[in-house]
């Protein structure tokens, strides 16, 4: 169980995470949600303690990471898996761990196998390829048997065996009951793997509800509509409530109203439609429209030149 | 934090602070030996200790005075191979904040003020050995080179190797906080050399009294004061008093940082 309240960290004028308060509770793969640069990174750093919160507070299983004395026991993380001592070999890695936490050395052997690093352990990391790392740092979390596991951006760098065996490891250290939060700026990557999501954007909670709750609320239709006194229908619509985007010379894209009820109102202000559908929205998506407005460093709008005119915010 | 009656038996028992430090220093002890840097600097100041100590012995051996104690050779020599020792304590620290290893270090030793000790324990004494070791080495090799010219009384040999374990002590502590301090090898580095050889050096040639005044109270005056005996102006007891409250003082200010600032950045 991790219980996060009111965590707040700012650096200089930046808020990095703005008064999150959230759980993780065990049995269920969490996943982390947010664009790059949200503050899923920073966040999982105050719970382990490496980062103080500005205000706020996390707690690990009812306690402050900081206090625990054997803190392998209870929390196995993988933060940024490059930051180790290149010059060590990966089995001398887990043995310094280990040892810090009063683990008995042939649990060293047994998370070696346990992450498929083989061989490998007896080589120096400098020498390791980013899926290795990342084995390596997997390999390091559960090391003390803990029963609240986090991990950032596990599957970065992996190729497709290394991402199954993620989903695998996952799926089965959630059904042994423990807790596990896991990081991803990827909908799609959390979609096969995250029982429940917490969302965030720049540092603020968006969501958190079931994977499922999640894209069925973000699935909302929207609608779209030709005609050729399109200003004349936005008109109507927007003062319906809806949201209208121009998406073509006589298009628009409508939120926040059926197709029936956009086809009614069109009928009642006497306007002709040339077409009317209801828009599927892919999860990418509707993910983009959640966190959209929170992204720090929103890219350029990729649309051909010329259907992005007279759009309304 | 509300502890239960009777421990748990599970994650978040309470283990006692004794123990918890006795695991950070074997774990910083495996550390320190499990990557190469260590060995290097150990064997450069083998060589430099015992080099000067053998080069040192066949040359006294035809024109010393009868009976002079060899010992001071390994005093001498101690001046220039502490650095290597000084760096050997220095980069136990800040290889971890160069390598971003101070992130899984501080996620497995989340109670700062342990680590920190254990990081200063550890580095510290074994320096300090190893300079008692090598500076009995490195006399013990000149009284051979030398034989029969140089004597190796006893009494004076404690003297010495004392004398060469307060300074090494003395002046990793200093490397040891200044890394806490400033996080980065070649900052501390710069420090390190500044404060016990450079401005101790170069300060008292500036026609100034405050030159030469600052140059006292600098802790590369006291090892020289100490080690050698030439430096004018000196006392044992400032000597001594320069070198520990440099050290104090460094350690106190990377204590700081490491239990107040976030772990890497």
């Amino acid at each position: 169980m991790i219980e996060v309240r009111g965590l707040t960290k700012r650096y200089g004028d930046v808020l990095a995470v703005d008064d999150l308060t959230f759980d993780v509770e065990p049995g269920k793969v969490t996943g982390f949600l947010g664009p790059n640069g949200a503050g899923k990174s920073t966040t999982m750093r105050m719970v382990l303690g490496l980062d103080r919160p500005t205000s706020g507070r996390a707690l690990v299983e009812g306690r402050p990471y900081a206090a625990l004395a054997e803190p392998l026991r209870a929390v196995g993380a993988l933060l940024d898996p490059g930051a180790v001592h290149p010059g060590r070999t990966g089995r001398s890695h887990l043995r310094v761990a280990a040892r810090t936490n009063g683990v008995p050395q042939r649990r060293v052997d047994e998370v070696i196998e346990l992450a498929g690093l083989g061989r490998a352990a007896r080589r120096r990391i400098r020498g390791y390829s980013l899926g290795m790392r990342q084995r390596l740092g997997i390999a390091a979390a559960l090391l003390g048997d803990p029963r609240v596991l986090l991990f950032d951006e596990p599957v970065n760098g992996l190729d497709l065996d290394g991402v199954r065996w993620i989903r695998a490891l996952l799926r089965r250290l959630a059904d042994e009951g423990r807790t596990v939060l896991v990081s991803s700026h990827l909908l799609s990557e959390m979609q096969q793997t995250a029982d429940r999501l917490v969302v965030i954007g720049r540092g603020r909670l968006i969501a958190d509800a079931t994977t499922e709750d999640i894209l069925r609320g973000l699935g909302t239709a929207r609608v779209r509509v030709r005609t050729s006194r399109a200003d004349e229908l936005a008109a109507v619509l927007r003062r319906h409530g809806a949201t209208v985007e121009r998406t073509g010379a006589a298009e628009l894209e409508v939120g926040g109203s059926s197709a029936e009820e956009v086809g009614e109102l069109a009928n009642a202000a006497r306007v002709p439609l040339s077409h009317l559908s209801a828009v599927a929205r892919s999860l990418e998506d509707a993910y983009l429209a959640l966190t959209g407005s929170s992204v720090e460093f929103p890219g350029g709008r990729t649309e051909p030149a010329g259907t992005a005119t007279g759009v309304t915010p | 934090m509300t502890a239960p009656v009777t421990a748990p038996a599970g994650p978040g028992r309470d283990v006692p602070a004794v123990r918890v430090l006795a695991r950070t220093g074997a774990a910083e002890w495996t550390r320190l030996w499990t990557v190469r840097a260590t060995w290097w600097f150990l064997l450069a100041a083998a060589l430099v200790w015992i080099g000067i100590g053998a080069l040192a012995g066949l040359e006294s051996a035809g024109d010393a005075a009868q009976g002079d104690p060899a010992w001071v050779v390994a005093s001498v020599a101690a001046m220039p191979a502490q650095f290597l020792l000084l760096v050997l304590a220095l980069t136990a620290v800040t290889g971890d904040h160069a390598t971003g290893g101070i992130v899984p270090t501080l996620q497995w030793t989340p109670r700062r003020t342990v680590l920190f000790a254990a990081r200063t324990l550890v580095p510290v004494a074994v320096t300090t050995t190893l300079a008692v070791l090598l500076a009995l080495a490195s006399a013990g090799t000149a009284w051979v080179a030398a034989r029969p010219v140089l004597g190796l009384p006893a009494g004076e040999g404690v003297e010495v190797l004392a004398t060469v374990a307060l300074v090494v002590a003395a002046g990793s502590a200093l490397a040891v906080g200044l890394g806490f301090l400033l996080r980065s090898t070649a900052g501390a580095l710069i420090a390190v050399v500044l404060l016990m050889l450079v401005l101790p050096l170069f300060l008292p040639q500036f026609p100034y009294d405050w030159t030469a005044a600052l140059a006292e109270v600098l802790p590369g005056s006291g090892a020289a004061f100490l080690l050698l005996g030439e430096v004018p102006g000196m006392t044992q007891a400032s000597a001594v008093g320069a070198l520990l409250a440099w050290a104090g003082g460094a350690l106190l200010l990377g204590w700081l940082r490491l239990a107040r600032d976030d772990a890497n950045r």
